[in-house]
């Protein structure tokens, strides 16, 4: 594997960081004996509050929810900033906090008028209306940290999380911000440069089939992946400049597109923690971090720009690695117009152990953490660059952006051994000689999208209209080879594909608010999708071949029948077009309690190597039912939210992994049927998160479980922080802070093939912190209990030759999960608020 | 909550995993004694001995069709069942003897057997296990033909390519693998595989008569353990690797 930061390198870099940081504290220290930070008037920047309109005087209702705390998800271990042991409740004094409620006041003014007339129920801005302090906040939304307004909800399915003080709880990666909603379930059977796998109300999304996922509008999935059409790696993304995390459980708002057949994920971006912040991290198995944030203060919470720098030695065998990651964004503001910039470029290579059959493991012939093919992994990088232009002109809010990706990806997998090698006549005679896959595609792709949203008052209450467009093209060059054990080399090319993908959707949403207490969202999305794909391997068998010129070991052959000559290439076209309706209805809030019921479909692209020729309806396509139930109430102290939800999904054709070919496959159409349910509840120095879901997914043919997804999912996340009470702690009357934070995953055993049931998951983590002034030390232990668990297991028939002839049958395989991994870390910021 | 109503437990994805015991021996007609019978070429052949070396069993769901499948050893992803150890089997005795470990496979029918004969790699070129360790007496017109064969499955098996255009068509696993046996079975939890091996099937069709004399006093004939020999190919093509009358699967 390729190695572009040298291991001693990186270190001296992280280290670096850290030094640096704290030689620029030392001097911040002695600069604030004179004037504090926390004391510093604040600096107006161009567009400060003085120049924005004055805000709404019934903008009351319309709560402006606190900043994210710079959300302390280091890759394995957060590192809370002393704003992370900040009250998510608590009021904010800094200018870049009152911007940002300028901000939105701004851009709810017309809506905020008819709040209230609604007496404070639901209010207009109501996916802002999280913690309102009249405590009639809307139960379905959760309070909102991002720049982005985020549309109406959708109902019990429709989660607007802000991570707030649940940021202390260890989280490895953006993948798994998501555990905040409930439903999910993240596995990796690759490694830290492969998408996780994603579980969502019985769904199993694999690395984003049936998830479409989006950060800061740009889309994260991509279509023509080879590995699995979908595939979205959101490695890329650094946890700690997520402000906020949108997740509609089913395809129920029109701005949905492809991929929104489970839901949807949308990350936005932020840094609260203004100033410049460093953090360095080191624990188990060689692991190293180094983080470098750079908030300009003055300037909007959107302007940022962050540098990554990972490597790990990994647990058990083969699992070392490294990634770099930068970041970058400016967002403006000059006069009616938003602006946004935002660059990333991101690079990763790990290795990876891959699975484990159980009954090597068990006859001891192969360690729980180890691997049978050390040249599995992942090599990749994803490049972005996008634009956003937000203006209002009236009663109409109109935004447009444009991104443009380039996405290099190489996966090297090996699931089956030596199985997969059938001897071809035409073939030289050989044995089994491998079945390392290596998968390679790089994709190129540009886009654009928008809306237009009109916000007048009808019948006394806000009304809006809401007319989006959306443009992508995808060009992707895939190729999947095998590679032979003994040198390595490839022996046969098994996909060799140029695939052009265009999708152009339109869509139209409306919210309607006939009473105050009665809202109908919903429109009609047309998505169409065209497919121009030239198979560059098109002909691998031919009968009859050439005598005078075989075929020999070639794989992509250039005969067909009786040895006559064609080209090896083929090229299919098609398209495809969708029309999805989506409607939501959602009643109350009335004493804090809601319902809501919703119906939507969703689409999904198909893989470009099932296109063929002029292919009817080349998509898959699901329809999905949710009602939902929720109370959401600030009593006293405390913040108080619990929701409930029933849905249905029923997919027409749904894609499931197979081991064997090396990617997803088409199998009959299915039926998800199950709740989730979702509590919280913050006070002034603790945020406690809990939630469950249980799901039926069976096949709609013969009513059967689909393999691998849980019926039940629970997840505890939860946070104690404040100031330390021992006032003979205090220096020069500043008191320590501290965190305690711990998050806890049950998944019950999962249904596998041929009838059989996987372990249970068990997995509790936790987090300590120790801060005074500018600094926080902390301790993170992941699976703190140090538990063996198997994080995936599969029955599927292999051979690793571990016996003396083929293993033919199917057998139980695992991939290891992490053990009890300690880590250290240390953050300090300087020109911040501390 | 309703989530009980919902509640999948006792649901399944459907089929299981199993594990049995596997068991080969002679007909059932067999007693252990020399065995006398009269072959398809008028013989009266008494074996005094008749060991079989069988390196592996599977069982299949599908049957091999014309192509790859012809050709190739492993058929991917039709394997319902696998007895993966070795055992030296006296086929003259009807008594059921064990194989050394048990057998693995899915709660799916099987169509077909395959019976491994092979001493380790089923694609090596070479393999001096002996499989078929035979002897007994062959008469006929009042010629007595004692023989004794101890075939082996390695280069002296391997059928040359005549088209240049299919150079893999005759792997060497190819002459290991006697398939396809049919057999109607679907593997339960702790059930017993059953191999039959019945060595008149074997030498129905030898032509003793051709064998090479390899000694007068005593007399004895000796099988070749080449394709060169009529009676050997008769042995070896037809008998050892015979799809009927020498194997049968059961399942107890």
């Amino acid at each position: 594997m390729s190695s572009s930061i040298p291991s001693c390198s990186f270190r001296c870099i992280c280290l670096g960081l850290s030094l640096l940081s704290i030689g620029l504290q030392q001097t911040a220290f002695a600069q604030q004996a004179v004037s504090p930070v926390e004391g510093t008037a604040p600096v107006k920047s161009a567009d400060s509050p003085s120049e924005e309109p004055a805000p709404s005087p019934v903008s009351g209702p319309v709560s402006i929810p606190p900043p994210a705390s710079p959300t302390s998800l280091a890759p394995a271990v957060p590192t809370p900033t002393p704003n992370d042991a900040s009250s998510p409740k608590e009021d904010h004094k800094d200018e870049d906090k009152g911007e940002r409620k300028a901000e939105v006041q701004e851009e709810r003014r017309d809506d905020a008028k008819n709040a209230k007339n609604q007496g404070g129920a639901e209010s207009a801005a109501e996916p802002d209306s999280g913690a309102g302090g009249s405590g009639k906040k809307s139960p379905f939304e959760m309070k909102v940290t991002g720049k982005k307004v985020p549309p109406p909800s959708r109902g019990a399915a429709d989660y607007h999380v802000e991570v707030g003080a649940l940021s202390s709880v260890p989280r490895k990666n953006a993948a798994e911000l998501l555990k905040l909603v409930p439903g999910i379930l993240l596995t990796n059977d690759g490694s830290e440069a492969h998408a996780d796998q994603v579980f969502l109300r019985g769904f199993d999304a694999r690395e984003g089939q049936d998830i479409e996922f989006t950060v800061g509008g740009v889309p994260i999935n991509e279509s023509g992946n080879i590995h699995g059409n979908g595939y979205s790696d959101t490695h890329f993304i650094i946890p700690e400049l997520i402000s906020s995390l949108r997740v509609l459980e089913g395809p129920f708002d029109p701005r949905q597109g492809n991929y929104a057949v489970a839901g949807s994920a949308d990350y936005q971006l932020g840094l609260a923690q203004r100033g410049v912040t460093a953090k360095f991290m080191a624990g188990s198995y060689g692991t190293y971090r180094g983080l470098l944030l750079w908030g300009p203060r003055g300037a909007r919470e959107g302007t940022f720009a962050g540098v990554e720098l990972y490597q790990t030695a990994g647990f058990g065998q083969n699992r070392d690695g490294r990634r770099a990651t930068v970041m970058a964004q400016y967002e403006g503001k000059s006069g009616a117009h938003l602006y946004r910039i935002t660059a990333q470029a991101y690079i990763a290579s790990f290795h990876s152990a891959g699975v484990v059959r159980e009954d090597d493991y068990l006859a001891g012939k192969i360690g729980f953490f180890d691997t049978y093919d050390p040249t599995q992994g992942a090599d990749t990088g994803r490049y972005s660059l996008s634009g956003m232009l937000e203006t209002r002109v009236g009663k109409m809010l109109i935004h447009n952006q444009v991104y443009g990706i380039a996405r290099p990806m190489t996966l090297r997998e090996n699931f089956t051994g030596f199985l997969l090698d059938p001897q071809e006549p035409t073939q030289s005679p050989h044995g089994q000689r491998g079945d390392h896959i290596q998968v390679a595609s790089m994709a190129a792709i540009i886009g654009a999208h928008g809306f237009g949203r009109l916000t007048t008052e009808i019948l006394n209450q806000p009304q809006e209209l809401e007319v989006g467009y959306y443009a992508r093209g995808d060009f992707v060059h895939s190729t999947q080879h095998r590679i032979e054990a003994a040198t390595r080399a490839p022996y046969h090319t098994e996909a060799d594909l140029e695939s052009k993908l265009g999708n152009l959707g339109l869509y139209a949403d409306l919210n309607l608010r006939p009473w105050k207490w009665i809202a109908l969202r919903g429109g009609v999305r047309s998505d169409l999708f065209t497919y121009d794909v030239l198979d560059l391997c098109a002909v691998k068998s031919v009968s009859h071949p050439s005598k005078t010129d075989p075929p020999g070991d070639d794989s992509c052959l250039s005969q067909q029948d009786f040895g006559k000559y064609r080209e090896p290439t083929q090229r299919s076209t098609t398209t495809g077009a969708v029309f999805l309706p989506r409607v939501s209805l959602v009643l109350g809030p009335l004493l804090g309690i809601s319902a809501s019921v919703s119906y939507g479909q969703g689409v999904r692209s198909i893989d470009p190597i099932y296109i063929t020729q002029d292919a009817k309806t080349p998509f898959a396509s699901a329809e999905s039912v949710d009602a939902g139930l929720s109370f959401a109430r600030d009593l006293g102290p405390l913040a108080l939210t619990v929701r409930t939800a029933f849905f249905q999904t029923r997919v027409d054709r749904d894609l499931l992994f197979s081991q064997t070919a090396g990617r997803n496959v088409l199998s009959n159409g299915t039926t998800r049927i199950g709740s989730a349910s979702a509590a919280r509840v913050t006070g002034s120095f603790f945020d406690v998160a809990a939630n469950l879901t249980y799901v039926r997914a069976t096949f709609d043919d013969t009513g059967l479980l689909i393999p691998y997804v849980p019926d039940w999912v629970f997840r505890f996340d939860g946070s104690l922080f404040g100031e330390l009470p021992f006032d003979k702690l205090r220096i020069r009357g500043k008191a320590f802070r501290g965190t305690l934070a711990a998050g806890a995953t049950y998944v019950s055993p999962r249904p596998l093939p041929y009838g059989e049931r996987s372990n249970p998951i068990a997995v509790f983590d936790l987090h300590a912190t120790l801060g005074f002034w500018l600094f926080d030390v902390g301790l993170v232990a992941t699976n703190l209990f140090d538990a063996q668990y198997r994080l995936g297991e599969y029955n599927y028939a292999s051979d690793f030759r571990s016996q003396q002839l083929p293993t033919l049958v199917p057998m139980r395989h695992f991939s290891a999960g992490a053990p009890r991994q300690v880590f250290f870390t240390l953050a300090v910021n300087l020109g911040g608020d501390k | 909550m309703s989530l009980g109503i919902l509640s999948g437990c006792g649901e399944t994805t459907g089929g299981a995993r199993v594990s049995f015991s596997a068991f080969a021996a002679g007909a059932e007609s067999a007693t252990g004694a020399p065995l006398t019978f009269t072959n398809h070429q008028g013989y009266s052949v008494t074996l005094t001995r008749a060991k079989l070396h069988i390196g592996a069993m599977y069982l299949n769901q599908t049957v091999p069709t014309s192509g790859a499948q012809e050709t190739s050893c492993v058929l991917p992803g039709t394997y319902v069942a696998q007895v993966l150890s070795s055992v030296d089997v006296d086929v003259l005795s009807a008594q059921l003897q064990p194989f050394p470990s048990p057998g693995h496979g899915i709660e799916t029918e099987a169509k077909v057997g395959e019976l491994w004969l092979t001493g380790g790699d089923i694609s090596a070129t070479e393999d001096p296990t002996v499989i078929l360790d035979a002897a007994g007496t062959a008469s006929l017109s009042g010629q007595s033909y004692p023989f004794e064969a101890r075939l082996t499955i390695g280069r002296n098996r391997q059928i040359p390519t005549k088209d240049p255009a299919y150079p893999g068509s005759n792997p060497i696993c190819k002459q290991r693998i006697v398939t396809p046996i049919f057999a109607s079975i679907t593997p339960t939890e702790g059930g017993k595989l059953i191999l039959r091996v019945d060595p008149r099937g074997m030498f129905d069709g030898v032509d003793f008569s051709v064998l090479p004399k390899v000694s007068d006093a005593p007399l004895l004939y000796r099988f070749s353990d080449q394709n060169d020999n009529a009676a050997d190919l008769s042995l070896f093509q037809y008998g050892l690797r015979a799809r009927t009358q020498v194997y049968s699967f059961s399942w107890q």
